[in-house]
């Protein structure tokens, strides 16, 4: 297979066999957002508004390159809501506007 | 990073400032919130679900094996309903297989794909169980990637790794070690890690951890 | 009590393959989502285990399906020897790992 099929058809994430360095045994204790994140998609996945095959099909089609910049949980927000706005459940602009409420509290209630 | 609770935090008096994404993320459950499609309490609820799941969950359910020979037979025959008889409920609709450890196999698991993990017995996986170099060569070179655990495995005894793909999960029912014979249940839990449950440290006993005698 | 016979089960109600079938895992290489990493494509392996009960295609899962078009998904094992030339362990090892129905067609006994 030529390597532009491969990197069509091979996904971003299917590490299986491919070269790497050492295991580093590095963990870290979740941020709570990290730990909301996660609840959030458990939450998603026992309603089906967005299952857990969607979420992985949703990181896979971050691509390489942002899947390789993103941590975890933040490839898991942006993914929920590609697929968000996929579905017509979200649009860009709510998603936008209240973004900007959330930011402002945190900015009003800091700025004293 | 200041403390928060796991509310939302709305707009709190600290300095606290959150980055990009936990804004997406405190933005996205708030609209999904107000359009009525999940309830206000249930990320709440699922995080109390969580932090319920820890490894100490599966070491029970191997100290539990290792001393009812009847339960072992259960839990190899159906992971998840027999650690259901214990009272770990699954929240989700993954099946469990438990992998017996013995002489002559050693099982280790990896999700090359992205990180399945058995999280309602054992709470969620550890950053390199999700990075590329466990999950890349777990499956090319599993005694290599074991002895960088400080575990090596005899070459008389088979090395079996699981990859976990679809809708089954894993968890290892590693070797009791020598010498436990007078432990109690609870005192052979206490042996048991989170890395011998994954597969990639055995369970070790030095003779000197009991509190007694 | 005796067998009740002259029942038709439904199509893909009953396991196509069995423990200790030999199957190989298909040479496709489609784009999307998929659940069959590279590493296996083309494999010769031997059924360990028929997973119950029948569930979705993951693959079409990622996409939003979550009932219907039911089929099991089977545990296979590969030797490790088999999977990566010159493997440095023992010849024992073994790659165990589910795959659905669909991936799946029945091989010819080992040719070496």
């Amino acid at each position: 297979m030529t390597p532009r099929l491969d990197l069509l058809t091979r996904l971003p994430t299917d590490f299986g066999g491919l070269s790497a360095g050492r295991v580093e045994r590095v963990e870290h204790e979740l941020a709570p957002w990290e730990k909301r994140c996660h609840a959030l998609a458990d939450v998603l996945d026992f309603h089906k508004i967005i299952n857990t095959e969607e979420k992985r099909r949703g990181v896979e089609a971050l691509g390489a390159e942002l899947i390789g910049k993103l941590s975890y949980y933040e490839r898991w927000i942006v993914a929920f809501a590609n697929i968000l706005f996929e579905k017509s459940i979200l649009t860009p602009d709510q998603l936008e506007r209240k973004m900007d409420e959330v930011s402002t509290r945190f900015n009003s209630a800091s700025a004293e | 990073m200041a403390k928060h609770d796991h509310d939302h935090a709305k707009g709190s008096a600290s300095d606290y400032v959150p980055g990009f994404f936990e804004i997406m993320e405190m933005a996205v459950g708030e609209l999904l919130v107000e359009k009525q499609l999940i309830g206000a309490h249930e990320i709440r609820r699922q995080i109390e679900v969580l932090d319920s799941r820890t490894p100490a969950l599966g070491a029970k359910v191997v100290a539990h094996a290792w001393v009812d020979p009847a339960f072992r037979a259960r839990l190899l025959e159906n992971g998840r309903a027999a650690c259901e008889e214990l009272g770990i409920t699954f929240y989700d609709d993954t099946g469990l297989i438990v992998l017996e450890n013995t002489d002559k196999v050693h099982n280790l698991v990896v999700c090359t794909l992205c990180s399945c993990y058995p999280r309602p017995v054992l709470g969620l996986p550890p950053d390199w169980y999700k990075l590329k170099p466990y999950r890349a060569r777990a499956v090319t070179e599993p005694r290599a990637v074991l002895a960088e655990f400080g575990t090596i495995i005899p070459d008389d005894v088979e090395i079996r790794v699981s990859d976990s793909t679809a809708q089954v999960r894993f968890l290892v029912l590693p070797k009791r070690p020598a010498g436990t014979d007078g432990l109690s249940e609870e005192e052979l839990a206490a042996l048991v890690t989170r890395d011998a449950m994954i597969g990639v440290v055995p369970v070790e006993f030095h003779g000197d951890c009991r509190s007694s005698q | 009590m005796a067998h009740i016979s002259k029942i038709v089960p439904a199509e893909g109600e009953q396991p196509g393959f069995a423990p200790g079938d030999r199957v190989r895992v298909g040479v496709r290489f489609p784009i999307g989502h998929y659940r069959v990493p590279h590493y296996i494509r083309g494999k010769t392996a031997v059924i360990e285990r028929v997973i119950e009960p029948p569930a979705v295609n993951n693959e079409q899962e990622g996409f939003g399906r979550n009932a219907g078009s039911k089929r099991h998904y089977y545990r296979i094992a590969i030797p490790m020897t088999k999977l990566w030339p010159g493997y440095a362990g023992s010849a024992s090892d073994r790659l165990c790992i589910e795959v659905f129905e669909t991936w799946l067609e029945r091989s010819p006994p080992e040719d070496g």
